[in-house]
């Protein structure tokens, strides 16, 4: 009896030993950074794509297209993300998502750009989901040796003095290569609480200043074109250099 | 009792473990990727089988998809031509013209959105178009599953991809979703080009094609790509040769008035923009642009470097626009088309499993 007992437990907990379970796992916390593109003097108000603003020297402008990566996204010694692609068109606001507790990231380390080992990989090779994977990348990449695009800021802007408003003159900054890698360097920052499970952090790129830099500002009209090309280093370097000082915490 | 034991555990084990009942199990199908390439997703509601792709290829070349029995997907997507039309509008089977050309099916698994303006976003989706639409084939689903249903042969094939009975259009776009998934192109010079410069590992054959690849073709490729040459690299690059967008590359508005992608986005901001399309064998899809307007590939080089029509909506990566267009001189439109023949991929047009099997 005690036998067929035990059979009967033996067999009941087979049974059920390839059920999945259904414990509740712990709840995952995640991180989110939005980037905030501003087009005012001072950059209080949003820039939308494809809406039409004006220079401080009274010219037409509008941006179509704000594209960045940033890499190796850490405090410290702690990781957070091996790298993200902000696509202003493509994904709004949104520059990362990922799990990760908030206290560790007061502050935040990493590069405008994409580290030079990941820089010079198989494209193809990254997880489906890595923004760095060709799929993801698209235009992002140039196909060839130097990788990476970096940063990407095109759009329109009217500098014929014509009186006809018609944006006719396209610009592109199109930066990229080991050389012009940058880095940041975020500190105490807030991540507002917008879940129990969620915080974000908002950073701004106020592209009134990466335009109109003080001093160093991108004259469009002479100044609208650079792929970082041989030949282009002094606009290229003026682009990633304004294109830093414009990304900063909200 | 003791046996009884015995028993209740191999029970036991045997009820744990089991599967759900299945009928007929299709054979997976693994897909032929180059090195080179991303993963292709495939969705996971239609996983690639050898059956559902062989019955694909059968229903791609069936002409009972059509009203009358005369047309089938390669009437206007033909192997010879990397599944593209030679004449500049297909004409469906009352006769009646599009407004758009046929586009070539290459590497489509990697795709995101169909149509020259992206109107649909799946490949099974897509399919379901042409054989109802009344200037192309022209027939109901009902009336073709029909005409399916009583040819045994088609009973079985449809059994043998989905393990189960019955014949539906959803079925229909399925297979020949799998069918397409497999017309995958990634053998042709600029590939040998393409791992090269980006240090990627040549094999025994590559190295062979490598050794005929000319300067002329390599200067070619230069002009292809650079700011003060032809540009085109912003919107035709990488692996698949394109980049996922929809874009006005500065043509004039044909007859038609046709504005693409605002048909579906309904945006002014979209008005002239069209999905851009692969250059992969480019030298085999004759006509050129949405619709067909240039003839050939000097016509599509003559457009670039100095035929610009100008517009709100241009993409600010014909970057000179203003100006006409790259002005190129008569040695660079030479190599840069000489560049543009590399991408033919003649494995893929030969290739023996893409052929009509009737
Ligand atoms: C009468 C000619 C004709 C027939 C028949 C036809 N097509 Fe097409 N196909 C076209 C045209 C024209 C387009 C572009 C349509 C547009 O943009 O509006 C197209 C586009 C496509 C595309 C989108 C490609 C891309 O890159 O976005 C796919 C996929 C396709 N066809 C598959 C099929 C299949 C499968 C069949 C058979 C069931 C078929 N076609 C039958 C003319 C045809
Ligand atoms: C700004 C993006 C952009 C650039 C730069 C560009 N193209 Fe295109 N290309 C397109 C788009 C969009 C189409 C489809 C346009 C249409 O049909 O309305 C296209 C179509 C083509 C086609 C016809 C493909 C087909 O299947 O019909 C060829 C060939 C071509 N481009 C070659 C080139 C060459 C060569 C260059 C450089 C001189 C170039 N393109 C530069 C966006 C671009």
């Amino acid at each position: 009896m005690i036998k067929l007992i035990s059979a009967i437990i033996v067999f009941m907990f087979l049974v059920t030993s390839c059920k999945k379970d259904d414990v509740t796992p712990p709840a995952t916390q995640y991180l989110q950074v939005d980037v905030i593109p501003t087009y005012t003097n001072g950059g209080a108000m949003k820039m939308n794509l494809d809406s039409v603003y004006t220079t401080p020297e009274g010219h037409q402008v509008k941006f179509t297209d704000v594209k960045f990566y940033t890499s190796t996204l850490k405090n410290e010694s702690i990781n957070l993300l091996q790298s993200s692609l902000f696509d202003y068109r493509e994904t709004g606001g949104i520059m990362l998502r990922t799990s990760g507790d908030y206290t560790k990231f007061a502050n935040l380390q990493g590069f405008i750009g994409v580290d030079s080992v990941l820089n010079h990989s198989d494209p193809s090779a990254f997880p489906n989901e890595s923004p760095l994977n060709i799929s993801n990348a698209g235009p992002m990449h140039w196909g060839w040796n130097p990788g990476y695009i970096f940063m990407n800021i095109e759009g329109k802007v009217d500098t014929i003095p014509d009186g006809i408003n018609n944006l006719d003159h396209s610009f592109s900054f199109h930066i990229g290569t080991d050389l012009y890698r940058r880095d940041f360097s975020f500190t105490n920052l807030n991540w507002l609480k917008i879940s129990d499970s969620e915080r974000k952090l908002n950073l701004k790129l106020d592209l009134w200043k990466f335009l109109h830099n003080p001093i160093s500002s991108i004259d469009l009209k002479s100044e609208f074109l650079t792929h970082t090309a041989s030949g282009q280093q002094p606009l290229t370097e003026k682009v990633i250099s304004n294109f830093q000082q414009s990304l900063q915490p909200y | 009792m003791k046996y009884a034991l015995y028993i209740f555990i191999l029970l036991g084990v045997f009820l744990a473990c089991r599967k759900d009942k299945v009928g007929y199990k299709a054979t997976p199908y693994i897909l032929d990727i180059p090195s080179h390439f991303p993963d292709m997703i495939i969705p996971s509601d239609n996983p690639m089988t050898a059956e559902g792709v062989e019955l694909g290829r059968f229903l791609f070349y069936e002409k009972k998809l059509s009203g009358d029995n005369s047309m089938n997907c390669a009437t206007c997507h033909m192997p010879q031509n990397s599944f593209s039309d030679p004449n500049q509008y297909s004409t469906g089977i009352d006769g009646i013209q599009g407004n758009r050309q046929s586009m070539a099916l290459i590497n489509m698994g990697w795709e995101n959105f169909f149509f020259w303006d992206g109107g649909k976003t799946t490949l099974e989706k897509q399919i379901l178009e042409p054989v109802i639409n009344p200037i192309e084939m022209h027939e109901s689903w009902k009336n073709a599953v029909k005409k399916l249903d009583q040819d045994m042969a088609y009973r079985n094939m449809f059994f043998r991809a989905f393990g189960e009975g019955g014949i539906d259009s959803t079925k229909a776009a399925k297979a020949i979703a799998q069918f397409i998934r497999t017309l995958i192109s990634g053998q042709s010079k600029f590939d040998v080009m393409y791992k090269y410069e980006n240090s990627m590992p040549l094999t025994a054959a590559e190295q062979s094609i490598f050794q005929t690849i000319d300067v002329e073709e390599w200067a070619g490729y230069d002009i292809f790509k650079s700011l003060d040459g032809a540009d085109c690299f912003h919107c035709h690059n990488g692996p698949l040769m394109r980049v996922k967008k929809f874009s006005n590359n500065g043509l004039l508005p044909n007859a038609f008035n046709d504005l693409g992608r605002a048909h579906v986005t309904n945006n002014p901001e979209d008005n002239y923009k069209f999905k851009v399309p692969t250059l992969r064998n480019i030298a085999l899809t004759a006509p050129y642009m949405h619709d067909g307007r240039f003839a050939n590939l000097d016509e599509v080089i003559e457009h670039y470097s100095s035929g610009i029509h100008m517009s709100s909506t241009i993409d600010p990566l014909i970057e000179f626009g203003s100006q006409g267009g790259v002005q190129l001189d008569a040695q660079e439109k030479y190599l840069l088309k000489k560049f543009l023949l590399t991408l033919t991929d003649n494995n893929f047009v030969n290739n023996p499993k893409f052929k009509d099997p009737h």
